[in-house]
């Protein structure tokens, strides 16, 4: 009886894996239009009625807080762009949200600041016409500057109560030492503490970054493609060109393996955290799709390892990897959430020996396959509304500048073989690559 | 041949009173199909001492196989069509969804169906999934989480010695005594058709809604579920609960039960009430503005009328939490130590301030408009349109977009006003502080000394004009209405 029914099972499996992809996996037709002063424009037209979905993405993150003591300043930033300007003051910028019904908000990471609005289609013109008068003509005072840097502390507060703003913080900072990876996106707590010093730095900041040339609006939805770059261009086309260049340190390879531990001051489960240096995104070479791929294979909840550890041997009650899509080289990490703190050696050495496999034997390319499969699935599932369009789009933009990063990679997906995946392995998942950062919380 | 025909009888009996499985179908062109099957029934039906049973049920089903395939072998054959069966457990309501695309539903539905309707029943899995949710409890909650941490005591003291009082999740130690057999039980007694809702929307075949009626009929019968429940207990003055933890700030939750609910005379003039106050994440609300933009005390203020869990990692609530009663709640998220005192005596002075003066006309206008646009990006996902449609089933009313809007656009600011002073007050309330040496902040609360605030920044004279008499604003906690309780006794 369990056999015909598996049977069964991988026999729609095999049908609907054979079926091939008839579309590019971003599907939606999209304009991109660049404008005289470097800003650039995406709109995509979508079916879903009457909502839009605006995201302004500004390439600068915590990367580019190169300075010493103004660590968490990109973020801090994007809080201060709510704080007005002379033709919209704070009070007159939230009443115009209001009374379009907007949800508004914004975020930074380390490589890309967004400002996201989701409204009616009647209101597109009135949020590209407030956006583009704070992106040219913020101002504010020092009182509220000084007030926001408190928000800024209030932030760091309520993420301190888990202990994973503290791995974060020392994964980022044991696995680079020259780099601004070496910190992480909300800063530390000193340099969190120091903000309201800040101000001039503030203004020089927003003369740096604020500009066309780092700037890309995505407008998502209810639209036609026309009428949204006449406004467009009727009011962000008079924003000026900037000169600034981010020199970011370029980390030098690391030569042994690194290791930190953080004793947790309350009780908490133990986690092991495994990380390996690895190339900025591309979608050129294999490199990327290729780790993706392994992040999928090796760890996901149809893994060996997941099938070992959680479900079977119950040591771990979460294990997840990731080839994080970053600007510059940036980590793979597996992290681990054990069960028991005597258990972690043995995690560990079931991680270190299920990298060690992909750097032995190809993997079967059956598995490779469900593997694109679910990421091609994943892709067209997350694709379900407008916001979330305007979203992933956002995230390519970040890298690439354009939605066609999504076709690429996919595309990368599809053409790896296994082989690519073993050299690929190879090349990263070496000791001398390694950083490993263990927590354990206090006794009860 | 008597006995059989009195079970027959009683069979029949049994199908008359039965109520079918509910559908919402709503249809469209979508490749994706959204499948959300809603079950009404939760914590508040668990047996006593068996707090979590709801729960972990839902948790068997979605994540411990079927009779024919072990859990893994049920993620191996999802894996490839990017499925995970979703669950969320609440109160009243159960509910699993998914998404899939059209090309995978006929091989997805095969193995939900027997997720929900067949089985496994495991010790292997109950017994990974009972320690996940005692995780959950004492780590992911209790030691990780103070903002979620505050507002789940505060239902939990809101509602002591009543169905909605403990965990979800249920305690520890309640959580450890389930077994195979009380899961079975709870599964058979309240999985019944009648309490099923099955939403529908994307292009999935025309004969589908039919398909899983059928093999719906493998439940036993039953009503469909009206919950009554009785009064939450009645709360008589100030009362004060603080959670010591060690940790950096101190994180309030604030409430009382109220009458409303949605369908209820006054729950539009509460929700716009609601929205004026504090609209959840926007930076629009008057506790916002007050508490945060204006005097940087942390990073965000916000009210509620209604449920709203996982508030820290969302913008919009999630649908299918529909409670027959519902409190009144402030969330103050972390303040530092030492204006944690003042920031709780500016909370009750915004509220107190709230409740006296209501809103202007002006101001009315404004909040209706908002919430008459905003309710719009509420149902953005078909999840969410299935979601609300199911809650409205529940709660009697019509869709909630239109029952939003039209009654919205009949409202009057008499209105609002009159439900505020009608249903908020400040004479019974429960605080709850999540906070680092409790026995401090106790003593602070307590004493009802002034607690000037000092700022860097410069700040405007009305501003520091209100400060003078927030300072020394007296918060009638009493010593006998107090507790102090360490975090890691809580849902032991």
């Amino acid at each position: 009886m369990i056999k015909r029914m598996l049977l069964a099972v991988s026999l729609t499996g095999l049908l609907a894996a054979a079926a091939p992809p008839k579309q590019k996996a971003f599907p939606y037709t999209y304009d991109q239009h660049d404008l005289n002063n470097g800003l650039r424009l995406i709109t995509v037209p979508t079916s879903f009625p009457n909502v839009v979905a605006l995201y302004i993405v500004v390439q600068v993150g915590s990367r580019n807080e190169v300075e010493p003591g103004k660590t968490g300043f990109a973020h801090f930033f994007e809080h201060m762009m709510f704080r007005g300007t002379k033709a919209y003051p704070p009070e007159k910028f939230q009443d115009t949200l209001q009374q379009a019904g907007a949800a508004n908000n914004a975020f930074t990471s380390d490589d890309l600041t967004a400002y996201h609005t989701t409204f009616s289609k009647q209101d597109l013109e009135v949020m590209l016409r407030m956006e583009a008068d704070r992106f040219q003509n913020l101002e504010y005072a020092l009182p509220a500057f000084q007030t926001e840097a408190l928000a800024v502390l209030g932030e760091y507060n309520k993420n301190s109560a888990a202990p994973e703003l503290r791995i974060d913080e020392v994964l980022a900072e044991t696995a680079f030492k020259k780099h601004t990876y070496s910190h992480t996106t909300l800063g530390y707590l000193a340099d969190i503490k120091d903000m309201p010093n800040q101000y001039a730095y503030s203004k020089e900041f927003f003369n740096r970054f604020y500009r066309p040339e780092y700037t890309t609006i995505v407008v998502v939805g209810d639209v036609q493609i026309e009428p949204v770059r006449t406004l467009v261009k009727k009011y962000w086309s008079g924003w000026k060109r900037g000169a600034y260049q981010s020199i970011i340190p370029v980390e030098p390879p690391q030569e042994s393996p690194r290791a930190a531990h953080i004793e947790w001051p309350t009780p908490t489960l133990p986690y092991s955290v495994m990380a390996f240096r690895v190339p900025a995104y591309t979608d050129t070479e294999k490199d990327s799709a290729a780790l993706d791929l392994i992040a999928a294979l090796g760890f996901s909840r149809n893994s060996p390892l997941y099938k070992t550890l959680v479900l079977d041997k119950q040591q771990v009650d979460s294990l997840q990897a990731s080839y994080s899509n970053h600007v510059d080289p940036y980590l793979f990490t597996i992290v681990s959430r054990v069960k028991k703190n005597e258990d972690l050696p043995a995690v560990e050495e079931a991680v270190l020996s299920t990298l060690a496999n992909f750097k032995d034997s190809p993997v079967a390319a059956e598995r490779l396959n469900r593997v694109r499969r679910n990421l091609r699935y994943t892709m067209a599932r997350g694709l379900d509304n407008s916001e979330a369009i305007a979203s992933t789009v956002a995230q390519a933009v970040a890298l690439r500048r354009t939605p066609e990063t999504l076709n690429r990679i996919a595309e990368m997906y599809e053409s790896l073989t296994p082989q690519d995946l073993l050299e690929v392995a190879r090349r990263y998942f070496m000791e001398n690559n390694r950083t490993i950062v263990t927590l354990t919380g206090a006794p009860k | 041949m008597k006995r059989r025909l009195m079970l027959i009888l009683i069979a029949a009996a049994a199908l008359l009173q039965a109520d079918p499985p509910t559908f919402v179908s709503l249809g469209g062109a979508s490749p994706l199909v959204t499948l959300r099957l809603v079950v009404r029934t939760g914590s508040a039906s668990d047996p006593k001492g068996k707090e979590g049973l709801a729960a972990l049920t839902a948790a068997m089903l979605a994540q411990g196989g079927t009779r024919q395939l072990t859990y893994d072998q049920v993620v191996e054959a999802l894996y490839p069509m990017a499925v995970q069966v979703g669950y969320q457990v609440d109160k009243e309501m159960t509910t699993f969804s998914a998404d899939t695309h059209v090309d995978n539903l006929e091989a997805f539905y095969g193995i939900f169906k027997s997720m929900l309707l067949d089985p496994g029943w495991r010790e292997n899995d109950l017994k990974r999934l009972k320690d996940q949710t005692i995780n959950e409890i004492r780590v992911s909650l209790r030691a990780n989480n103070d903002e979620e941490l505050g507002k789940e005591v505060l239902y939990n003291l809101l509602y002591e010695a009543h169905p909605y009082g403990p965990l979800t999740l249920g305690s520890a130690s309640t959580v450890g005594s389930i077994g195979l057999g009380d899961l079975r039980q709870f599964w058979r007694t309240n999985y019944t058709q009648g309490n099923i809702t099955v939403g529908l929307a994307g292009a999935y075949p025309a004969t589908f809604p039919a398909r899983i009626r059928r093999d719906l009929a493998v439940l036993a019968p039953g009503k469909r579920a009206t919950p009554v429940r009785p009064a939450p207990p009645a709360l008589h003055g100030w009362n004060l609960h603080i959670v010591d933890k060690r940790t950096r700030s101190v994180a309030y939750s604030i409430g009382f039960p109220i009458e409303v609910k949605r369908g209820h005379a006054d729950y539009l003039a509460l929700l716009v009430a609601q929205s004026f106050l504090g609209p959840h994440r926007s930076s629009a609300g008057v506790l916002f503005q007050n508490l945060r933009e204006k005097r940087g005390l942390n990073y965000g203020d916000y009210a509620y009328i209604e449920y709203f869990p996982h508030g820290m990692f969302q913008f919009e609530p999630d649908p299918n939490l529909a409670r027959v009663q519902q409190i009144f709640q402030l969330w103050i998220r972390p303040v530092e130590v030492p204006t944690a005192h003042f920031a709780l005596r500016l909370a009750f002075h915004e509220l107190d301030r709230f409740i006296q003066n209501g809103l202007t006309p002006a101001q009315f206008e404004q909040t209706r408009n908002f919430v008459t646009k905003n309710v719009n990006l509420l149902t953005k996902t078909k999840r969410a349109e299935l979601g609300y449609a199911i809650d409205s089933l529940f709660y009697g009313i019509p869709n909630y977009g239109r029952y939003v809007v039209d009654g919205l656009r009949k409202l009057t600011v008499d209105d609002v006003n009159r439900a505020i002073k009608k249903h908020l007050q400040m004479r019974n309330v429960q605080v709850v502080a999540i906070s680092p040496n409790g026995e401090e902040l106790k003593t602070k609360l307590l004493a009802n000394e002034p607690s000037p605030m000092t700022y860097t920044a410069e700040k405007p004279k009305e501003l520091l004009e209100e400060d003078k008499q927030v300072d020394s604003r007296k918060l009638p906690f009493k010593a006998e209405k107090t507790k102090l309780t360490p975090a890691d006794r809580l849902f032991e």
